[in-house]
């Protein structure tokens, strides 16, 4: 193409495009058409005028979670078996809700069109060494990651089916919803919003505080990140669901076993 | 007549207003679009224009400023707050439970403020949303909490949210009118 271009034109400028408005040739790096002044913003990169009202909706959809997990988390009466199921439905429900209000921007990232097994092979490999790593150094630090866990865990006492539920509730339905709604919902905001790194930031940030742990935001800020990255890299929220279930089972069998 | 209209009233090595080389053909700047051929009013609308945006610029820089601000501000909050806690739990065997988180979260929105230059939208987004973790936290451990100075918690939450508006609005400018 460059050749083609090089043809045409007489200028020795080694790489060109044509004006978006006058379709004349200019260099490729330029900001202004030298021949009308029009901008030469590609129509995808231009601004949104509804930023500020896409952060209000995904202000809504944080609250919510902050609401829903701070009172689970330390109000003794949430504590049962009950209102865990109560409180799993209200967290996934507002992921789905959030998600599917915005479907035609969102739909595309529900699509797994570049799965390879190698990939997620490798990914699942990353992960499951990587909460080993913050297991052990976690225990170094000799805090326990999962001390709001132990309690939840207690909640299970005498059921037979626990381990499956412990399962079920840290490591299935978080892999899925906690996707769907941060990576999926609120990341895909942001995007909009915001340039890919801090639309990144922003959503490990708010993961990470949102788990109430002052000692895990060593990790979870990472953690997020890595995800984050993965997700806008694959755009696809499949990869990081695949490896946010990974290490959270590989957390709650080092529980368990 | 045609002459008093196509001719560069100035030398075309350089942008009249960015400065940025020109080649002598241009009849637009390629780096800000300055009308280097156009009349002398359509140069000037051009300057005027552009000094428009600078002065909304400004006034959305001053936002900003406020808002970096108070991460600092809340910063020194919480070690304030951590030193008061530890003075007065010297003697309890769980001072350091006590006064860490204090210490934490001064850290958190140091770090915080240190990188609002560069990412602002996202530290004044991250800020705003641990603040509020915060009070919320505070207020299941003790509602009373909710009113001790609440005044100041509101002022802060204001800059904050007027922070992230401004940061979108100077980001809207800047794209709209392509600027770097």
């Amino acid at each position: 193409m460059p050749e083609e271009l090089s043809i045409i034109g007489d200028q020795e400028i080694p790489d060109t495009k044509n004006c978006l408005y006058c379709d004349k040739q200019i260099a490729l790096n330029t900001k202004f058409c030298k021949n009308c002044g029009a901008s030469q913003l590609p129509y995808n990169a231009k601004p949104l005028n509804n930023s500020w009202h896409l952060l209000k909706q995904a202000a809504l959809f944080y609250s919510i979670y902050i609401v829903v997990c701070c009172l689970s988390s330390f109000v003794d009466a949430f504590k049962t078996l009950g209102w865990c199921l109560i409180i799993e439905v209200i967290i996934a429900g507002t992921a789905v809700l959030f998600f599917t209000y915005n479907w035609n921007h969102n739909k595309e990232i529900l699509i797994w069109s570049n799965f390879s097994l190698l990939k997620l092979a490798t990914y699942g490999a990353i992960a499951i060494i990587s909460s080993c790593l913050v297991h052990y150094s976690v225990d170094w630090l000799n805090v326990t990651v999962f001390s709001t866990d132990q309690h939840f865990y207690s909640i299970f006492d005498g059921n037979k089916a626990a381990p499956y539920l412990i399962i079920f509730f840290t490591a299935v339905t978080p892999a899925i919803f906690e996707e769907l709604g941060f990576r999926g919902y609120l990341l895909q905001i942001l995007l909009k919003v915001a340039d890919k790194d801090q639309a990144v930031y922003i959503s490990a940030f708010l993961f990470a505080i949102i788990h109430l742990s002052f000692l895990s935001l060593f990790w979870l800020i990472p953690f997020a990140l890595f995800i984050g990255y993965m997700r806008v890299r694959e755009n696809t929220i499949w990869y990081g669901v695949f490896f946010h279930f990974l290490f959270n089972l590989t957390a709650c069998l080092f529980q368990l076993l | 007549m045609e002459n008093t209209i196509t001719t560069p009233a100035q030398p075309t090595e350089l942008c009249n207003y960015c400065s940025t080389k020109i080649e002598n053909d241009d009849s637009f700047c390629t780096n800000c679009g300055y009308p280097i051929k156009g009349t002398d009013f359509e140069q000037r609308s051009f300057v005027a224009a552009r000094n428009n945006i600078d002065i909304d610029m400004n006034e959305f820089n001053k936002t900003l400023k406020s808002a970096t601000m108070s991460l600092y501000y809340l910063a020194g909050i919480f070690v304030i707050s951590g030193l008061i806690s530890f003075f007065m739990n010297k003697d309890n065997a769980d001072v350091l439970a006590i006064v860490l988180p204090n210490f934490i979260l001064a850290i958190l929105f140091l770090v915080l403020g240190s990188f609002s230059r560069k990412k602002t939208l996202a530290c004044l987004v991250s800020g705003l949303s641990l603040y509020i973790i915060v009070q919320v936290l505070n207020a299941i451990a003790d509602p009373v909490s909710i009113g001790r100075g609440i005044i100041m918690k509101i002022i802060i939450i204001g800059y904050l949210i007027n922070g992230i508006k401004s940061a979108i609005n100077i980001e809207k400018i800047k794209k709209e009118n392509n600027i770097a």
